[in-house]
C-alpha cells in the first residue's frame, strides 16, 4: 500500500521548528515514512527533499540531529550536497558524518575527502574517522600526510591507517617517524596492517612488520604497553612463520 | 625480580606525582602494604583501576577491592560526586589517602602501575576504552552490554587478541542466575534443543529531553564523548536500571535498551543453556504485529536453533521443557542425549574471581570477550530487524548484512571527533 505523502506535511512544519524539550510525538509519522521509504523510490524521494530543505534552512540545531540521523538510514547521493555544506560548521559536522559515514556511495566518500583539507583540528579528526570506517582507499595519501604534524591529528590518521590497512597504508606507517603517544598510535596501526595482510595471505609483507616492531620493542620492555607490544609481534612472526 | 615487584616500585614513584586531572596523595607504606597471614604482600597482589565508578561500577569495585589479591589504586569518573566517593571506598579500605581519582580515563590507563582495569560506563564508551585498555597492555574486566553497535565486536576481540590481554565481560547472572535451564540443557536430560523464547524489553529510544544548566559535578563533554552533542539533562545521563525513559540505559546513543541491557543477562544466560555462545545467528526474522499481540523477532542459529524475542505465548509450544520462571523457557526435543560437563568459573569468588585468576594464569575467562560479543550479536540484530521492521540474513565471515544496505548502515554510527575507534 503506498504511504500517504499528505500526512507527512504536518509532521514536517512540525520538526522545522522543533528544538530539544518540545513535544516530539509527531516523529513517530516522519520515522515510520522512513522505515516505508524502503524499495519505494517516490517516497525516498520526497523524504531526501523534505530533509534537504531543512538541512538547508536556518532550522535548530536539534532539528539537523534528527534529519542527519534519517538521512543515515535513507540517504542517498541526492542528500550528499545538503550533508556535504554541513561538514565543515562545528555545530553540525558531527552529524553530517553521522549521515555520510553510512551512505555506501562514492559521492559521500567524496564530500568527506574534500572536508578533510578544508577543516583543521577536531573536524579533521572526524573527517579521518569517518573515511578509516568506509574503508576509504583514496584517502590514504591525504591522511598519511598528517603523521608528521599535529600529535593529535598524527595519532589519528595512525589509526585510520591501521584500520584502511592496504599496503600503501603499511608503507606510510613505516615511514612514520612519531614520538610519544603518537609511536605508539602507529605501531598499533602497524600491528592492525600485519594482521590484515596476513589474513589476505601475504606472509612476507606481514612477516617484515612484525619484525621491524620485535626488533624496535627489544627483548627486554619495560612497560606493560611494551610487554603487550612485544606479545603482538612475537605472536605474529609466529603466525606469519606458519 | 618479579615483573610485579618491578611494577609496584614504579608505582611508588608515579602515584604520587600523578598530573592534570588526578587527585593522588604521596604514598605511603603501611603495614597492609607488607602483607600478613590472610593478605599477600602488595607486590604479588593485582593492581587495579576502576573507569566509571557510579551504580555498576561501585558494586564492581566493591567485588574487587574485598578481595586480598588485589591492590586498588585509582578510579575514574566524569562525575566529582561519583570519583570522590570512589576514592573515598578506596581509602577506607586502606586506611589511607593513596587512591588517585581522574576524570580522564586516558591519565588512568597511562599509569604503569596498573594491570588491571574495570569498565563500568554506558555503553557508548564500551569499546573506545576497551580498547585503549588493550593497547596499553591492561587486563579488562568490562561491564554488560560490552558492545553498543555490530562493528565494535570484532574490533575489540582483535585488540584483546592481538595483545595478548584477558578481557572479561561483565554479566555475573549467566552462570550464577540461570541454573534451573541450564543444567538440565547441559546434562542432556531434556534432549536436543531446539528452541528458545525470550521474554524481555525492547530496543532504546530516541531522547528529546530540554537542555538544563550542566552542574559542575560532572564534565559534559567527556560523558557524551563519542555519541553525538546533546544538551545536558539529568534524566539523559542518570546512572540508574530504568529503560523507559530518563535514564542513559534508555536513549539509543547511550544504550540498547533493556534489549541489550537487561538482555544481557538473559539472553546470556540463555544462550549459554543452550551453547549458542560459539554461534552467531544466521538470520533474523521480523514478525509484524498479528491478531491482537504485539511485533516480535527470532534469531536463527548455524545448527538451527530458534532463539525467539517476546513471541506471543499461543505461538509458543504448549509446555517449555525448562524455564527460568516465565522469562527463558526452552524448548527440547524431550530424547535424552549425552551430557556435557557445565563450564564454570576459575579461581574463587564468581566471575570477579573468575577475571582475576585469569589475570595471573592468563588463561580465557568464561565470558571471554569473543562469547560475549557472539551473544550480543544476537540481541543487537534483533534490534536491526525492529527498526527496519524486516527479516535480514546475517553472514558471520565479513559481518555483514547480506543484501540489504539499509540494514549494514546500522552495523555502526560515525563517532563524534575528536573519538575514533
Amino acid at each position: 500500500m503506498a504511504f500517504d505523502l499528505n500526512t507527512l506535511d504536518a509532521p514536517f512544519a512540525a520538526l522545522a521548528g522543533f528544538d530539544w524539550g518540545a513535544d516530539a510525538d509527531f516523529f513517530k509519522s516522519i520515522d515510520a515514512a522512513v522505515v516505508a521509504a524502503h524499495g519505494d523510490a517516490s517516497l525516498r524521494g520526497d523524504l531526501e527533499k523534505r530533509f534537504g530543505t531543512l538541512l538547508a534552512g536556518s532550522t535548530s540545531r536539534a532539528t539537523k540531529e534528527y534529519v542527519c540521523r534519517k538521512l543515515a538510514m535513507i540517504g542517498t547521493g541526492v542528500s550528499v550536497p545538503a550533508l556535504a555544506a554541513l561538514l565543515t560548521d562545528a555545530d553540525n559536522s558531527h552529524m553530517a558524518r553521522f549521515a555520510l559515514e553510512r551512505i555506501d556511495l562514492p559521492e559521500a566518500a567524496a564530500a568527506l575527502r574534500k572536508a578533510l583539507g578544508m577543516v583543521e583540528g577536531s573536524l579533521k579528526i572526524g573527517m579521518i574517522s569517518s573515511l578509516a570506517a568506509r574503508g576509504d582507499l583514496p584517502s590514504v595519501a591525504a591522511i598519511s600526510n598528517l603523521l608528521g604534524g599535529d600529535a593529535a591529528l598524527a595519532a589519528a590518521a595512525a589509526a585510520a591507517l591501521g584500520t584502511i590497512a592496504t599496503p600503501e597504508a603499511a608503507a606510510a606507517l613505516a615511514a612514520a617517524k612519531p614520538a610519544g603517544d603518537v609511536a605508539a598510535a602507529v605501531i598499533d596501526a602497524r600491528l592492525a596492517c600485519a594482521e590484515a595482510l596476513l589474513a589476505k595471505g601475504d606472509r612476507k609483507a606481514a612477516k617484515a612488520i612484525y619484525s621491524s616492531i620485535s626488533a624496535a620493542i627489544g627483548d627486554t620492555p619495560k612497560t606493560h604497553r611494551e610487554r603487550a607490544v612485544r606479545v603482538a609481534a612475537k605472536r605474529g612472526l609466529l603466525a606469519a612463520a606458519e | 625480580m618479579s615483573r610485579r615487584s618491578t611494577t609496584r616500585r614504579r608505582f611508588l614513584g608515579t602515584a604520587a606525582t600523578a598530573t592534570g586531572a588526578a587527585v593522588a596523595a604521596p604514598y605511603v607504606i603501611t603495614s597492609k602494604a607488607l602483607g600478613d597471614a590472610t593478605t599477600p604482600p602488595a607486590s604479588d597482589r593485582i593492581v587495579i583501576g576502576g573507569i566509571g565508578i557510579g551504580n555498576m561500577g561501585s558494586g564492581d569495585q566493591g567485588a574487587f577491592l574485598g578481595r586480598s589479591d588485589v591492590q586498588y589504586v585509582a578510579v575514574c569518573d566524569v562525575r566529582r560526586t561519583w570519583r570522590d566517593d570512589g576514592k573515598g571506598r578506596v581509602d577506607g579500605k586502606y586506611g589511607n589517602k593513596d587512591c588517585a581519582a581522574y576524570v580522564d580515563f586516558r591519565e588512568l590507563l597511562a599509569r604503569d602501575d596498573i594491570d588491571a582495569v574495570h569498565i563500568a560506563t554506558p555503553d557508548h564508551w564500551h569499546a573506545i576504552m576497551t580498547i585503549a585498555a588493550c593497547r596499553a597492555g591492561k587486563d579488562v574486566y568490562l561491564q554488560k552490554p560490552e558492545t553498543l553497535t555490530l562493528r565494535e565486536g570484532p574490533l575489540m576481540i582483535a585488540a584483546a587478541r592481538r595483545y595478548g590481554r584477558v578481557v572479561s565481560g561483565g554479566s555475573q547472572r549467566v552462570l550464577e542466575d540461570y541454573r534451573d535451564i541450564v543444567n538440565p540443557c547441559w546434562s542432556g536430560e531434556v534432549g536436543t534443543l531446539e528452541a528458545v523464547d525470550i521474554s524481555v524489553g525492547g530496543p532504546s529510544m530516541p531522547c528529546y529531553l530540554p537542555a538544563v544548566a550542566t552542574p559542575p559535578d560532572i564534565d559534559w563533554d567527556l560523558w557524551l564523548g563519542p555519541a553525538p552533542w546533546e544538551p545536558y539533562n539529568p534524566g539523559r545521563c542518570d546512572g540508574n536500571f530504568g529503560t523507559g525513559g530518563g535514564s542513559w540505559r534508555s536513549y539509543v546513543d547511550y544504550s540498547g535498551g533493556s534489549l541489550t541491557d537487561w538482555g544481557a543477562h538473559h539472553f546470556g544466560g540463555a544462550i549459554f543453556a543452550a551453547d549458542l555462545r560459539e554461534l552467531q545467528p544466521v538470520s533474523v526474522a521480523f514478525h509484524p504485529a498479528s491478531g491482537g499481540a504485539g511485533p516480535y523477532v527470532s534469531l536463527t542459529y548455524p545448527n538451527g536453533v530458534a532463539v525467539h524475542h517476546n513471541r506471543p505465548q499461543p505461538l509458543r509450544p504448549e509446555r517449555p521443557s525448562v524455564a527460568h520462571g516465565g522469562d527463558i523457557q526452552v524448548h527440547a526435543d524431550g530424547t535424552p542425549r549425552e551430557g556435557k560437563a557445565v563450564p564454570t568459573y576459575k579461581g574463587e569468588g564468581g566471575i570477579y574471581g573468575d577475571f582475576i585468576d585469569c589475570v595471573k594464569t592468563r588463561a580465557k575467562p568464561f565470558r571471554d570477550i569473543e562469547l560475549a560479543v557472539n551473544t550480543m550479536t544476537g540481541p543487537h540484530m534483533i534490534a536491526i530487524a525492529y527498526r527496519l521492521e524486516r527479516s535480514l540474513t546475517w553472514d558471520r565471515s565479513s559481518q555483514r548484512f547480506t543484501g540489504d544496505d539499509e540494514a549494514n548502515r546500522l552495523l555502526d554510527r560515525a563517532r563524534r571527533e575528536p573519538w575514533i575507534l
